[in-house]
């Protein structure tokens, strides 16, 4: 499947900012797509509010725009009435973790066989330039112009806690790592959740001195630390923090039962 | 294969510039037809996939790419003798 069969055409080139994270993360999820042998017949793609939730209605599929947070609410009866399709979630930093953060936690709970797939750019990048739950310790946004003095809060550790069945967070430096994490999520059966740190010039990087997207880029280098080192370190609690860490890599593997397997839904569907 | 840059969907955000390892790619000083100042494949006999066929290699320009404008082609008689 070439690109562009994947994603429509007649709507290139997109609305977003030169530079975005969002690009990046669309190369790699259609290159995890194309090489799993998935068809767009069979899967729906579930977009909430936001620069990120625009995804879906650049895919050749159907594609379920809701309302603001409740992308995972929706994704949850999909899967419930038509088990035989695959569902793919995009959403945003404010979608998923500040508007929608109950059913987030929740979806993970009840372990419904999903992908969620968060582009996590620190800030409101649409609206112009609010802080957010994710925006880290002494940034600069428009409602924080002397530094948000607020801690951020780790959305990948959330997601282990409460209990989803595969967790990784990447940022958009790392696109070969975060392909085969894509691809290892869309092949869990269970909620797996997929982190993308993602750099937002506009409205994020241009009020904190780094108004170019390759600053960005450096700076996610400079700064990611792997998981397995920040345990070891005992830095486990520091992430996108004072020092501006982002621990990225596999946070959690494991198979627990589905939500549909429980109730028995798929014997039905 | 060579890295093509296509100018209706470039939007000069240089992250080619920034991300390939083997300096294939510059910053463009003549303006497109979109207004943008387009990246250009200045050195493309530098690149991993030079004179490769088949599966690909790196592919970080074509992967990072936020705009889907690099793509893989084929080259020339002359320039595979680069």
């Amino acid at each position: 499947m070439d690109i562009f069969e994947f994603y429509r055409k007649e709507q290139w080139p997109h609305v977003f900012c030169p530079g975005c994270g969002i690009g990046t993360l669309m190369n790699c999820f259609y290159r995890a797509f194309d090489e799993l042998g998935l068809t767009l017949d069979k899967t729906v793609f579930v977009g909430g509010i936001g620069c990120s939730s625009r995804v879906p209605l650049y895919i050749n599929s159907d594609a379920l725009h809701t309302t603001h947070g409740r992308a995972i609410a929706f994704a949850t009866g999909l899967k419930l009435a038509r088990p035989d399709l695959k569902v793919v979630v995009f959403t945003g930093d404010g979608d998923l973790g500040a508007i929608g953060g109950n059913h987030f936690i929740n979806g993970c709970r009840r372990n419904v066989d999903m992908t969620v797939i968060c582009i996590n750019n620190n800030v409101y990048g649409m609206t112009g330039g609010q802080a957010s739950i994710t925006t880290p310790h002494n940034f600069l946004s428009t409602t924080t112009p002397f530094g948000s003095k607020e801690y951020p809060l780790d959305l990948s550790e959330i997601a282990v806690a409460a209990g989803a069945n595969y967790v990784a967070r990447w940022t958009t430096r790392h696109v070969h790592e975060l392909t085969r994490s894509l691809k290892a999520a869309m092949q869990k059966k269970g909620f797996s959740f997929v982190e993308v740190v993602s750099q937002c010039p506009t409205n994020f990087g241009r009020r904190n001195k780094m108004a170019d997207s390759t600053a960005m880029l450096e700076w996610f280098k400079d700064n990611s630390v792997r998981r397995e080192k920040t345990r070891a370190a005992a830095l486990d609690h520091v992430d996108l923090n004072i020092a501006g860490q982002i621990t990225i890599g596999e946070f959690v593997d494991r198979n627990r039962e589905c939500f549909e397997e429980l109730i028995g839904v798929e014997k039905h569907g | 294969m060579k890295p093509v840059i296509d100018l209706a969907l470039c939007k000069a955000c240089n992250i080619c510039v920034y991300i390939c390892p083997k300096k294939c790619y510059s910053k463009g000083a003549d303006i497109s037809e979109r207004g943008y100042f387009a990246a250009v494949v200045s050195a493309p006999e530098n690149c991993y996939n030079h004179n490769r066929e088949g599966k690909l290699i790196c592919e970080l320009c074509v992967l990072s790419c936020p705009d889907q404008a690099i793509s893989w082609h084929p080259e020339t008689e002359e320039e595979r003798k680069k």
